[in-house]
């Protein structure tokens, strides 16, 4: 039980956020219920619901990419929640559990066979809340030989977004269904 | 919630409770997670104010200069003098 009690699906009357909140149920990421506590804020949850979808599943940067990012965020904001969740569209373009953990604890490991393009977007979202002074001017200019600026602006939007609606869950004390 | 967040537990909450409503905390709550995670994110981008805090319009270097290295809301008052 969150300590902010989820509104009913039957309360939420406005079409938008259901068709946003059967988008996600689609997606994976969330389940119903973060939206059903948002809808307690229905001016807010509507847009944030929207950034939140937009952000992971859409962009220019590789779903699965992202997928994995979100994933070790969660795990670093020790958010039992939205680390449980996957996204059905990453795992059906074939990101499996075993890469899910390779991205989040061993990307370094030439072994496991990340990118470098990869590798660096994934010690972005490792560093930002761990210790955002090392991404500085030398580590954009390491991002920019990989990454477009328009990307680059994707993923640290998509880390900075997720990352605070994960802690913001954490606190709520929430834990998905599955 | 950013610096110690297992602080933000049910009695918490409880105290909350007595001064705004659920619907509130959610604004609340998810304002807060938005602003933790974007300010993270501007910070590593190294931009600053376009207004010196006498109101004047000042450009990226002079305004470094007066706001540091720091976010002035984390920092000491004198950081902005």
């Amino acid at each position: 039980m969150t300590h902010i009690a989820p509104l009913p699906k039957d309360a939420i009357a406005d079409p938008e956020l259901r068709a946003l909140i059967a988008e996600a149920e689609t997606l994976g990421v969330p389940d119903d219920l973060f939206p059903r506590i948002l809808a307690r804020a229905p001016e807010q949850a509507v847009p944030l619901m929207r950034a939140l979808i937009m952000s992971h599943a859409q962009g220019n940067v590789d779903h699965r990419l992202k997928e994995t990012m979100r994933i070790l965020l969660a795990r670093f904001a020790n958010d039992k929640y939205f680390a449980s969740l996957r996204s059905n569209k990453a795992r059906g373009m074939g990101l499996t559990e075993a890469r899910i953990d390779d991205g989040c604890f061993a990307y370094e490991d030439d072994a496991k066979g990340f990118s470098a393009a990869e590798k660096c977007a994934l010690r972005y979202a490792d560093l930002m809340f761990l210790d955002a002074n090392q991404i500085d001017k030398a580590f954009y200019d390491e991002m920019k030989r990989y990454w477009s600026e328009a990307r680059i602006m994707e993923l640290g939007a998509f880390i900075a977004f997720h990352y605070g609606m994960q802690m913001f869950m954490r606190s709520l004390g929430g834990k998905a269904a599955v | 919630m950013s610096v110690d967040p297992d602080a933000v537990d049910a009695a918490f909450f409880d105290e909350l409770r007595k001064h705004y409503s659920d619907d509130e905390i959610v604004e609340l709550g998810a304002f807060i997670g938005f602003n933790l995670g974007y300010h993270t994110f501007f910070g590593t981008l190294k931009f600053y104010p376009l207004f010196a805090p006498d109101g004047r319009l000042v450009g990226q270097a002079e305004s470094e200069k007066l706001y540091g290295a720091a976010p002035a809301s984390l920092g000491k008052a004198e950081a902005v003098e």
